[in-house]
């Protein structure tokens, strides 16, 4: 039954497929790691250059064309100096980095960036733990629920953003018209400096629960009965099964999570851009929308300048990326 | 088996999608620093010519391009492609373009004279067939023209007035829409006085168009944004007028965070009948006779000064130097201020014509007659200046800040004249 349930969720969702190399890796009764990474060299079989580049060929120009080329011109744009109109004036030297270095609000958008990665990844994390023990339970109607938990990760980032400002509204707003009846409200989400980085976190965590809560469906699918039987066995009670058992076993899966959280949470735009759209200057900003509004909404309209921006956005999710492969390195060694 | 392969191939290709929608929000990078130029050495004609045009309807811009391009193609055989794109995301596009060296032919925006300073622009007498150019209303040939060279050549154009609730009016006890800003304030007070969630003047300072309802309010001052070529922002004129508008905030007449709302926002809050006042134009006053739902009154704005002032509004349509393009162009020219295009252009997008022939047009229109009357004087705003440019984007994103709690109007203007004299 746990079997069929994970291949169930596996067809239906690119993120159970990741699941399943995370939590691959971790069932200490698979050995195919060793095998995996010694491909094509162990066998000796070695395919010849030819052959080789004829496989690796599109994947090696689709890198080329969508990968290094724009890279490649994110470097030259960040080191020209541009016309408010987009047109290149000449070189600029490292006079576009030094001034994102030197904008007043950088330190505001970076501590934005933080507060908005870390409370949004923390909080989906442990919400979707919760859903995914939630939905390997059995009940009536569980097809449906995990269907419904889909929705948000289906719809458009900006749809989702703008219901949001709809809900959020100060006038009009559905929470707004709930608080009021229960004497609350209003509260202005969207204007308040106090309300808009909660209010902007809890989409952030709505959007993000479904692929989360898959991941760990998947994690949880492929944990092996035989271990709870034994536990129980020896008389753990449910929360040193939970504590003990099931998340140390699903440690792969959250760490997948984790780091791939950062990157979509690090690099999301829609939200923040829609919802912050009524406040004035950077104040709200994540490096994503400082970025952007550097390009085409504030004073210095700077292209350039604004690519400058883009390759420090770079650097951080390389950082994050490479902080990945340590951890995916720990786990080859721990297997 | 390979299972572990795609999670890892998957890290990489998110991390990289995140690279690549870096590298798309900046733009490719420009081809060459081209200053346009060589426009007419060129002997080869162009077979197509592309307009990127501005959407100012979902139901009637694109209709209106459409028909124009066909006529265009019929009179003059040469083919002309048409982009619209939506307000949000023109700049954007427009900036992109240039980057890759990969202008449009004809571009309509609200702003043209970085473009013109940059070179990138055919001026009138490279383009603009003679007798359109003597139609144009002459504040805007002024408000066109860099450099003594007409550059910036206006598709239509709106006036701000002051709409009023009539409702709302009669409920609170009020005669005849306000003339003076002592009355204004009176009657909003008067308003605020019915209680309930009445919001006696809605108040648009976010960073959609600020500048556009600011502009309303000192020039009713007798302040301006520029004065015999000298940046006047933080003059005492416009402090006073954004101190009396953080007075009105502080007094809560107007909705609640004036600093951070949009226009838009502004005339829906309006257009649902909870606002008593409000500066609007008339694409405005076409949206509420549509919908039926409110009883507004239309009024010149209340004022300081001895006769009411009304700020106006133009975009352009501007023309870039090409190889090849330059009668192509100047063909789309001849036929858009044909009084049959530009006007009905302007009839059906609810707004204000451009030319001579057009105020002849329009002017037995009863319902015009308010901006109408106004729009030869109407001012605006220092869109000659390619500095303008950039201190409007300063002032959308600064001025709403002035309103807010503590924040301080003479600050906010000192800064953006410091900003606007740093800049020219």
């Amino acid at each position: 039954m746990p079997d069929q349930q994970s291949s169930v969720v596996a067809a239906g969702s690119p993120a159970a497929t990741t699941a399943g190399g995370a939590d691959g890796a971790g069932t200490p009764s698979r050995g195919s790691g060793v095998r995996t990474r010694g491909r094509g060299g162990a066998r000796g079989d070695r395919a010849s250059l030819g052959s080789a580049l004829l496989w690796l060929g599109p994947a090696l120009l689709l890198i080329a064309g969508v990968v290094v080329y724009p890279a490649i011109e994110l470097v030259r744009a960040s080191m020209s100096k541009f016309s408010i109109t987009g047109l290149r004036l000449g070189d600029a030297g490292w006079t576009n980095y030094t001034n994102v270095l030197d904008h007043p609000l950088l330190p505001t958008v970076l501590v934005n960036t933080i507060v908005w990665v870390v409370a949004v990844v923390a909080l989906t994390i442990v919400i979707s733990l919760g859903v995914a023990q939630f939905l390997t339970k059995d009940f009536r109607g569980r097809k449906l629920v995990r269907w419904a938990i889909i929705v948000p990760w289906a719809a458009s980032l900006v749809i989702t953003a703008k219901t949001f400002v709809m809900i959020y509204d100060f006038y009009y707003g559905t929470a707004n018209l709930l608080l009021s009846k229960f004497g609350l409200g209003p509260v202005d989400f969207l204007g308040s400096d106090t309300w808009i980085m909660p209010s902007m976190i809890l989409v952030g965590v709505f959007v993000s629960i479904p692929f989360t809560a898959y991941v760990f469906v998947a994690g949880l699918g492929a944990i092996p009965r035989d271990v709870y039987e034994a536990a129980r066995v020896d008389g753990a009670s449910p929360f040193q099964v939970w504590w003990r058992i099931t998340l140390p076993l699903l440690r792969p899966a959250l760490l997948v999570a984790a780091v791939l959280n950062i990157i979509y949470v690090f690099n999301s735009f829609p939200i923040i851009y829609t919802l912050n759209d009524r406040n004035p200057g950077f104040s709200h900003d994540t490096t994503i929308t400082f970025m952007y509004k550097l390009a085409f909404k504030s004073a210095e309209k700077d292209v350039g300048m604004s690519a400058a921006a883009g390759v420090f956005n770079v650097l951080l999710i390389l950082v994050v990326v490479m902080v990945y492969l340590r951890f995916t390195r720990w786990r080859e060694e721990t297997a | 088996m390979t299972s572990r392969h795609m999670g890892a191939v998957r890290v990489a290709a998110v991390a990289l999608a995140g690279g690549l929608a870096l590298a798309a929000c900046s733009g490719g990078s420009g081809a060459g620093s081209a200053g346009g130029g060589g426009a007419s050495d060129s002997g080869q004609k162009v077979k197509k010519i592309k307009l990127v045009a501005a959407e100012y309807s979902k139901d009637h811009t694109a209709a209106f391009w459409k028909q124009f391009a066909d006529k265009y193609k019929a009179k003059t055989g040469t083919e002309l492609e048409v982009q619209v794109v939506s307000w949000d995301s023109i700049d954007q596009t427009s900036s992109t373009m240039i980057q890759n060296n990969n202008a449009p032919d004809i571009l309509n925006l609200n702003a043209y004279a970085s473009y013109a300073k940059d070179g990138l622009l055919y001026n009138a007498d490279e383009v603009l067939p003679a007798s359109a150019k003597s139609d144009i209303l002459d504040a805007f040939v002024k408000s066109g023209t860099y450099q003594d060279k007409l550059y910036g050549f206006p598709d239509l154009s709106s006036a701000r007035a002051f709409f009023y609730n009539k409702a709302i009016f009669k409920k609170a006890g009020i005669a005849a829409p306000p003339k003076t800003w002592d009355e204004f304030e009176a009657d909003a007070k008067k308003i605020k006085s019915l209680g309930g969630d009445t919001i006696p003047y809605a108040l648009p300072l976010g960073p959609e168009e600020s500048q556009g309802e600011f502009s309303m309010w000192l020039f009713n001052n007798s302040g301006d944004w520029k004065k015999d070529g000298k940046w006047t922002i933080n003059s005492p004129e416009n402090t006073e007028a954004l101190t009396f508008l953080k007075k009105l905030t502080d007094e809560k007449l107007t909705q609640n965070n004036p600093g951070k709302t949009n226009r838009a926002d502004a005339f829906n809050l309006f257009k649902s009948g909870k606002v008593g006042m409000v500066v609007g134009f008339s694409p405005l006053a076409g949206q509420l006779d549509e919908e039926k739902k409110v009883d507004y009154g239309v009024a010149p704005m209340p004022t300081k000064m001895s006769e009411p002032q009304t700020f106006g509004v133009t975009d352009y349509l501007m023309a870039f130097k090409k190889p090849g393009n330059q009668e192509a162009v100047k063909a789309f020219y001849d036929l858009y201020y044909q009084k049959d295009q530009v006007n009905q252009f302007i009839k059906a997008e609810g707004f204000l014509p451009v030319t001579k022939s057009g105020i002849e047009f329009f002017k037995d229109d009863p319902k015009l007659k308010v901006y109408l009357d106004t729009l030869p004087n109407a001012h605006l705003t220092p869109t000659d200046d390619p500095t303008w440019d950039k201190v409007k984007l300063a002032v959308q994103q600064n001025l709403g800040g002035a309103v807010g709690s503590g924040g301080d109007p003479k600050k906010v203007l000192d800064d953006l004249q410091k900003q606007a004299e740093s800049g020219s």
